[in-house]
């Protein structure tokens, strides 16, 4: 009587499982069965292995550019007109990140003919990957309206990518989100780079120094969501990168932080010093630029 | 006048062994489930979505772009990020709307304590001042006294 009865439910939920997993794109973590986090968008038996990544938003490089009274220069950009070449999932995603970032950096300067052109070619690039539904018509119009007005176009800009980010977890299309994170924050770290290069800046400077987790993170990421090894260049580029990375030193003495309960708010004591030489910053923007020539290179 | 011949009523369910309705109906359960559980998901992301846009004083936390998603069973996830210096963040986390179920905790690089929303009644927000760049890690859990299991969602914010 039990034999019968166990054996139907085995039987039920390997089938269940099995349909599941058949619309995963992360198929090389299967084996991960004992880790801590389970994917809500993926199959019961497809864990992914208790991870979850954040970069932080390119955007606040740009803010912190402007906030030193550096001019804009657009020379720094992708060119717009390549756009149409950029024909693979692959390439579009990485791109849709570096125009993502460009785009935030003209805002920001309130350049309108520059982000009008920028607009356009994040719009091409997430109609092709399929990412109409963040980027319709709706916030268009609204990105249109508030032109000049800045900071409400960096809200809804930095809107739009938090839901292209959400359908793109939820479409189970993880790779994608993961490239197009990569994009945008190679494209900072490049505009970063070339700015200091220009006119060197303690502030940038340090904050080229300050991207040590987030590359770590971006390696892992990529690693995480490889389909088929098509991130196996870009990661061994990236891995290169985080060599000259690691010789940065970093000094951190923690403090106690102060939290006042009613404000919700806690802040933070603690010190970190960042050394960092002009050799490992000449050696990171050399690496930065060859990288980006071969997202930028159709 | 000639009678139309009766059809027979073709009852699969009738002619298929018990295992394979048993197999079936088992298999759609799981498919709805899993739907319901991406459905609360969603939800839960919008519920999310509006606290970081609560008491800003004006100034808008913008989103770093991610939905940071898990489906916790008992467990922890947990993150890196970087929070640039002179910058404040805001953390917005939920699990469903009718309480405060999601933990959040926050740690420096030699694994101290920095915040955890556990000391103010799991409060589903909380803004942070920082002073100096900071390498951090976030550890996410469902508070188990009030849901064991379910969809926990996480949104970072910034204001310039």
């Amino acid at each position: 009587m039990k034999k019968t009865l166990l054996k139907p439910v085995f039987l039920t939920f390997v089938c269940g499982a099995f349909l599941f997993s058949c619309t995963t794109d992360n198929q090389d973590n299967q084996d991960n069965i004992d880790n801590e986090v389970f994917d809500p968008n993926s199959s019961l038996n497809t864990v992914f292995d208790g991870k979850i990544f954040s970069i932080p938003s390119p955007v606040q490089t740009a803010y912190l550019i402007k906030s030193l009274d550096l001019p804009f220069d657009g020379t720094l950009l992708n060119d717009d007109k390549t756009v149409g070449e950029y024909v693979t999932d692959y390439k579009q995603a990485l791109n849709l990140g570096i125009y993502g970032t460009d785009l935030g950096y003209s805002t920001l300067y309130d350049q309108k003919n520059v982000t009008m052109r920028y607009l356009s070619s994040v719009e091409k690039l997430t109609s092709e990957l399929g990412l109409d539904a963040a980027f319709d018509t709706s916030f268009l119009k609204r990105f249109e309206e508030n032109n000049g007005e800045e900071d409400s176009m960096i809200l809804l800009m930095s809107d739009a990518f938090r839901q292209a980010d959400n359908f793109l977890k939820q479409a189970n299309r993880k790779s994608t989100s993961a490239l197009i994170l990569t994009g945008g924050w190679i494209e900072s770290i490049y505009i970063a780079c070339q700015l200091n290069e220009k006119k060197s800046n303690t502030d940038i400077r340090r904050r080229i120094g300050e991207q040590k987790q987030s590359l770590n993170s971006i390696i892992k990421i990529l690693q995480e969501y490889n389909k088929g090894g098509s991130n196996d260049g870009l990661i061994a580029e990236l891995e290169d990168l985080e060599e000259s990375f690691d010789k940065i030193n970093m000094t951190y003495e923690y403090a106690a932080p102060e939290t006042s309960k009613e404000e919700k708010l806690t802040t933070f004591h603690h010190t970190l010093d960042i050394e960092i030489d002009d050799v490992i910053l000449n050696e990171i923007k050399t690496k930065i630029e060859a990288i980006r020539s071969n997202i930028t290179n159709a | 006048m000639k009678s139309r011949p009766k059809l027979k009523r073709l009852d699969l369910t009738s002619q298929m062994p018990k295992t394979m309705k048993t197999l079936i109906l088992s298999t759609l359960f799981i498919l709805v489930t899993g739907l319901s559980i991406s459905q609360d998901c969603e939800r839960i992301v919008r519920d999310c979505e509006k606290l970081l846009k609560e008491n800003t004083n004006g100034s808008d936390f913008i989103s770093d772009g991610q939905v940071y998603t898990a489906f916790l069973d008992r467990e922890k996830a947990q993150f890196n990020t970087t929070f640039f210096g002179g910058t404040t963040y805001r953390i917005a986390a939920s699990a469903g709307s009718k309480d405060n179920f999601v933990i959040f905790t926050i740690k420096d690089p030699q694994g101290n304590i920095l915040f955890s929303n556990k000391n103010y009644k799991n409060a589903p927000y909380w803004d942070f001042k920082v002073i100096e760049t900071l390498p951090v890690t976030i550890e996410t859990e469902l508070d188990l006294e009030l849901k064991v299991t379910g969809c926990a969602v996480m949104l970072i914010g910034f204001q310039k």
